[in-house]
C-alpha cells in the first residue's frame, strides 16, 4: 500500500447526460494529515471531483472518465465500494439526509454493520468515536430531534467508525448556524492534526481559512484555477465568486482599482402607521410544551428592511408565522393593518403579507412558471385582467420573462428562488417576508440574488423599495444584515433582545456571541471604519475608506 | 405543527415481549381466522376476548388512539356496509344469499326499482365480520405506540427477512417524521399564497387537481431525499456483504408462553374446521328469534 493517501492524475469526467466536461485535467496529491480546501462557485465541478474521489463516480453516476484517482496506490475504479468506504469517509452537505437510522447508536453503527464486523468490534468503534467527538450524551437520542449541529456530529461519527484515512467533507457548513459551523471546523482541524487527510469542499472561504488549511484548490469551470498555499492567495481568485474575508476584498478592490459601488439602503424617513404590530405575544404549541415566544413586542413600519438574527430554535420562524396568521398567539395579539389576526384567515392576511419559504421545492408545483404565478392571485380572487397584468409585471421585475412557459421544477435553484419571489409579487402583497433567503445558494448566487432585490442603479429604486412597503428576512448570515438591512432584530431566549439600526445592534461583539451570532470580518472592518463611513457598507464599498 | 412519534416507553407486559413474539402472535390469530375461514361466532368471540385483553394490557392512553379508532370504525363500517349489506356478489355472497327473512329494504336506485333487501342473515354477517376484523385490528393498533421504532428492522431480520427488506423498515421509520414535516411546511407555504383546503370544490378529478399544490412539492422533496439517501448508504457500504445487525433479541419465558398460545390458536382453528367441520357461518337461533319471535 502506497503511503500517499490520495493521488489524482489528469482527471476529467463528463456525465453521460451532459454535453460538456464537468471536470477537466485535475491533478494533485495529498499527504497524510494534510488539510485541503476546495473552493469555487456552484457548477465549478467541486461536487463532481468529490464523487470521483469517493467512488460514486463511476459507480452511481455514469459517464466518461479519463485519468486516475489513486487511494493509497490503488485506482478507485478497481476497488469495491466496501473497500473505498474504509479509505474515504464522506460527509454529505445535508446531514438530515445522510442520517439513515432513527437513533444515534444505530446511525453510528450503520457502516460497520454493513461491513459485517463482529458485534463487539462495532460496539467498541462506536464507543471510541463518540468519546472522540464528545457526543456520548447523545447515545440514546432519536436522530430526528437533534439540532443541526448535533446531527452533523452524529453523521461525522457515522463516517469515522469506518476508520477512513481520508475525510471528504462536502459543504459541511451549509446547514449550520455560525456558532455550530465554527465548532465543526475545529473538529475537522483536530482530525487532520491526528493524521487524517481532510478534503474540505466549501465556498465559505472566509470561515474555512480560520482553521489554516494547508493548501487551497480553487476551481472554475471544471478546471484548477489555483492550487497552493492560502497565504499566497493569488489575484486570480474572484472575490465575487467565493466569500473572502473583508480586508482581502478591500485589498483586491484597491489593487484592481475597481470603482467601489455604494448602493444606498432604504432610509426610514418618517414613521407612519405601523403595518404589523405584535402586542405582548406569548406562544406555545400546547399546554404541555414550553413557551416558544414570550412577551414579544414589535412594530413593522413602511420603509423597514429588517434582518432577524438569532440562534436556531430561538423562535424566529415562529415569530414570522404569527405575522402571516399560520400561528395565532396563545396570549397577546398580532395586528396586521390594524386587524387582529385571530379574526382573519391566512388568505386574507396574504393580501398584505407575502411569505417566501426557505426552500423553493416546498412550494413550486405548477407545470409552467406562468401557472405557478397565477396560483396566488387566483386564490385571492383577483380578476383575470389583473392576474395577467400582475404576472407580467412580476416576471419583468425578477428578470424571468423568457422563462414564463418553463416548468419551475426544471429551473436552476437561483431561478426557482426568483420564481418564488415573483409568486409573492404577483399577489401584490405590501410586505415581503423571507425565511433564510440565501440558504442553499453559493456565495456568488446569493449575492446576485440579494443585489437583484436590494440593489439600486442610477438612482432608481430597488425591487424591494419599489414593490413592497416593508421587507423582513430571517438569516444566519450576519453579513446580509450588515450589507442590506436598515433595521436589525436580534432574537434570543423567546423574545427580541435588541431592535434598532444595524450600526447600533451589531456593535457589541460579546452581546452578539451570547446569542450565538458570530461577528464577521466584514462587521469588524465596518465597525472600525464607522467614524469615517457613518454607516455599514459592503466590502467593496469599504475600499474607498480603508 | 409538532411531529412526534407516538411510541413511548412503558413498563407493561406487552412492551416487555420480544417484538418477534408480538408479530408472530398477531399472524397466528390472523391466519387462524383466515386460512381455515372461521366465521363461527363461538370461536371468534373468545379470540376477541384474548385480543382485547392484550390491547388493554398495553395501557395506551385514549387520547393517543382516539383518532385511529374513529378512522378504524368509519373504515370498517364502510367496508362491512358495502360488503355485507349491499353487495350480493363476491366473497360474502355464499353467506349473504342464504334464504332468510327480510328485515328492511335499502332503496339504492329507487327510481329504477332497485331495492336491496337486508336479511337477518346479512345483519348477523355484518356483526360477525365487524367482530372478526376487530379481533385482528386491535392486535395491530397498539404496535406503533408500544414498539420501539428501532427494533423493527432487527425483528424482521430475525424473522427471516432479507437485509434489504429489514432495513427498509428502519428507513421508513427514520423518514416518516421528515416526510410529515415537509408536508406541514408545504401546507403552510401554500396557505400563505391564499390556498384554502376547505375550498375544495367540484368533482373527484377537480378535487385531486386542487390537491396538486400539496402533493407535487412533497413528492419532489421525497424524490430528492431518496436519491441522497441512496448515495449516503452506498458510501457506507450498505449491501456489499452480509450485514451484522448489532441489536440482539432473545426470547424470555413469557415469549414462549405467548408463542405457544399463538400456535394453539392457529392449530385449534384448523382442527375445528377441517377435523370437526366447526367454524362455518351460521345464524344462531337467538338472533333470528330476536327479530322473528
Amino acid at each position: 500500500m502506497s503511503n500517499t493517501p490520495l493521488v489524482i492524475e489528469n482527471l476529467s469526467f463528463q456525465y453521460r447526460t451532459r454535453p460538456e466536461l464537468a471536470i477537466e485535467d485535475i491533478s494533485f496529491d495529498l499527504k497524510q494529515g494534510e488539510l485541503l480546501l476546495i473552493a469555487g462557485s456552484s457548477g465549478c465541478g467541486k461536487t463532481t471531483l468529490a464523487r470521483a474521489i469517493n467512488g460514486l463516480i463511476p459507480r452511481s453516476y455514469r459517464g466518461e472518465r479519463k485519468g486516475r484517482v489513486l487511494l493509497h496506490g490503488r485506482d478507485v475504479a478497481e476497488m469495491k465500494i466496501a473497500e473505498i468506504s474504509q479509505v474515504v469517509g464522506t460527509l454529505l452537505q445535508d446531514p438530515e439526509r445522510q442520517i439513515v437510522a432513527s437513533n444515534v447508536f444505530n446511525e453510528i453503527a450503520f457502516g460497520p454493520e454493513n461491513l459485517g464486523l463482529p458485534r463487539a468490534e462495532i460496539a467498541s468503534r462506536v464507543d471510541q468515536v463518540m468519546k472522540r467527538l464528545n457526543i456520548e450524551y447523545l447515545l440514546e437520542r432519536e436522530t430526528f430531534n437533534l439540532s443541526g449541529g448535533e446531527k452533523q456530529k452524529v453523521a461525522l461519527a457515522g463516517v469515522l467508525t469506518m476508520n477512513p484515512s481520508i475525510l471528504l467533507l462536502d459543504e459541511p457548513l451549509a446547514s449550520l448556524d455560525p456558532a455550530s459551523a465554527y465548532e465543526a471546523l475545529d473538529v475537522f482541524r483536530s482530525l487532520a492534526d491526528e493524521g487524517k487527510t481532510v478534503i474540505l469542499v466549501e465556498h465559505r472561504v472566509e470561515d474555512a481559512i480560520t482553521i489554516n488549511p494547508d493548501r487551497l484548490l480553487y476551481m472554475e469551470d471544471g478546471r484548477t484555477r489555483y492550487l497552493g498555499p492560502i497565504r499566497e492567495l493569488p489575484r486570480e481568485i474572484d472575490y465575487t465568486q467565493v466569500k473572502l474575508p473583508a480586508p482581502w476584498v478591500v485589498q483586491r478592490v484597491k489593487a484592481l482599482d475597481n470603482a467601489p459601488v455604494v448602493s444606498p439602503k432604504p432610509e426610514v424617513k418618517e414613521r407612519g402607521e405601523p403595518l404589523v404590530v405584535f402586542e405582548d405575544v406569548d406562544f406555545r404549541y400546547d399546554e404541555e410544551y414550553p413557551l416558544i415566544l414570550q412577551n414579544v413586542n414589535l412594530k413593522i413600519y413602511p420603509g423597514d428592511l429588517i434582518a432577524v438574527l438569532g440562534p436556531n430554535g430561538a423562535g424566529k420562524s415562529t415569530l414570522v408565522k404569527h405575522a402571516i396568521g399560520l400561528l395565532k398567539p396563545t396570549k397577546g395579539r398580532v395586528l396586521v393593518e390594524g386587524q387582529d389576526t385571530r379574526k382573519m384567515s391566512v388568505a386574507q392576511i396574504a393580501r398584505v403579507l407575502g411569505y417566501v419559504f426557505q426552500s423553493p421545492t416546498h412550494m413550486l408545483y405548477a407545470p409552467t412558471v406562468h401557472e405557478e404565478l397565477e396560483f396566488g392571485p387566483k386564490n385571492l380572487g383577483f380578476k383575470p385582467e389583473l392576474i395577467s397584468k400582475s404576472i407580467a409585471e412580476s416576471l419583468e421585475t425578477v428578470n424571468m420573462k423568457e422563462f414564463e412557459e418553463y416548468p419551475p421544477l426544471a429551473l436552476s435553484f437561483g431561478q426557482q428562488k426568483r420564481t418564488t419571489i415573483a409568486a409573492v409579487l404577483a399577489m401584490r402583497s405590501k410586505i415581503l417576508v423571507m425565511d433564510e433567503p440565501t440558504a442553499g445558494q453559493d456565495f456568488a448566487n446569493y449575492t446576485r440574488f440579494m443585489e437583484a432585490l436590494c440593489g439600486t442603479y442610477d438612482g432608481a429604486s430597488s425591487i424591494l423599495s419599489a414593490h413592497f412597503a416593508a421587507t423582513l428576512f430571517i438569516t444566519h448570515d450576519i453579513d446580509l444584515a450588515v450589507t442590506y438591512a436598515n433595521r436589525v432584530l436580534l432574537f434570543g431566549d423567546k423574545h427580541i433582545v435588541a431592535d434598532g439600526a444595524p450600526e447600533d445592534v451589531l456593535k457589541d461583539a460579546d452581546f452578539l456571541l451570547k446569542y450565538r451570532v458570530r461577528p464577521t470580518s466584514l462587521l469588524n472592518l465596518n465597525l472600525s471604519l464607522l467614524p469615517k463611513t457613518g454607516r455599514f457598507l459592503p466590502a467593496e464599498s469599504l475600499a474607498g475608506f480603508a | 405543527m409538532l411531529v412526534t412519534w407516538k411510541y413511548r416507553p412503558r413498563n407493561t407486559f406487552i412492551q416487555r415481549l420480544d417484538p418477534r413474539t408480538r408479530f408472530l402472535f398477531m399472524f397466528s390469530v390472523i391466519f387462524g381466522l383466515t386460512i381455515p375461514e372461521i366465521w363461527d361466532f363461538r370461536i371468534i368471540l373468545p379470540l376477541f376476548a384474548i385480543s382485547l385483553t392484550l390491547y388493554l394490557l398495553a395501557r395506551i392512553e385514549w387520547k393517543d388512539v382516539r383518532r385511529v379508532w374513529i378512522f378504524i370504525f368509519i373504515f370498517l363500517s364502510l367496508i362491512i356496509g358495502l360488503n355485507a349489506l349491499l353487495s350480493g356478489r363476491g366473497g360474502p355472497s355464499s353467506v349473504t344469499s342464504i334464504p332468510s327473512p327480510v328485515l328492511f329494504y335499502v332503496p339504492i336506485l329507487d327510481l329504477f326499482g332497485w331495492m336491496v333487501p337486508i336479511t337477518i342473515s346479512k345483519a348477523w354477517f355484518a356483526l360477525n365480520q365487524m367482530l372478526r376484523m376487530l379481533t385482528m385490528a386491535i392486535l395491530a393498533i397498539p404496535i406503533p405506540y408500544t414498539m420501539d421504532p428501532n427494533v423493527y428492522g432487527t425483528a424482521f431480520k430475525r424473522m427471516g427477512a432479507s437485509d434489504n427488506v429489514s432495513f427498509t423498515m428502519d428507513l421508513a421509520f427514520r423518514f416518516l417524521p421528515t416526510f410529515a414535516r415537509d408536508f406541514t411546511i408545504t401546507v403552510d407555504a401554500q396557505r400563505a399564497r391564499g390556498y384554502e383546503m376547505e375550498a375544495l370544490k367540484g368533482g373527484l378529478v377537480e378535487r385531486i387537481k386542487r390537491l396538486s399544490p400539496l402533493i407535487i412539492p412533497v413528492v419532489m422533496q421525497s424524490t430528492v431525499t431518496g436519491e441522497e439517501v441512496i448515495d449516503a448508504m452506498d458510501l457506507r457500504a450498505f449491501g456489499t456483504s452480509k450485514r451484522t445487525w448489532i441489536k440482539t433479541l432473545t426470547y424470555a419465558p413469557r415469549d414462549y408462553f405467548m408463542l405457544g398460545l399463538g400456535a394453539l390458536i392457529f392449530i385449534t382453528c384448523c382442527v375445528l374446521k377441517w377435523g370437526f367441520g366447526i367454524g362455518d357461518y351460521f345464524v344462531p337461533d337467538f338472533f333470528t328469534a330476536f327479530f322473528v319471535g
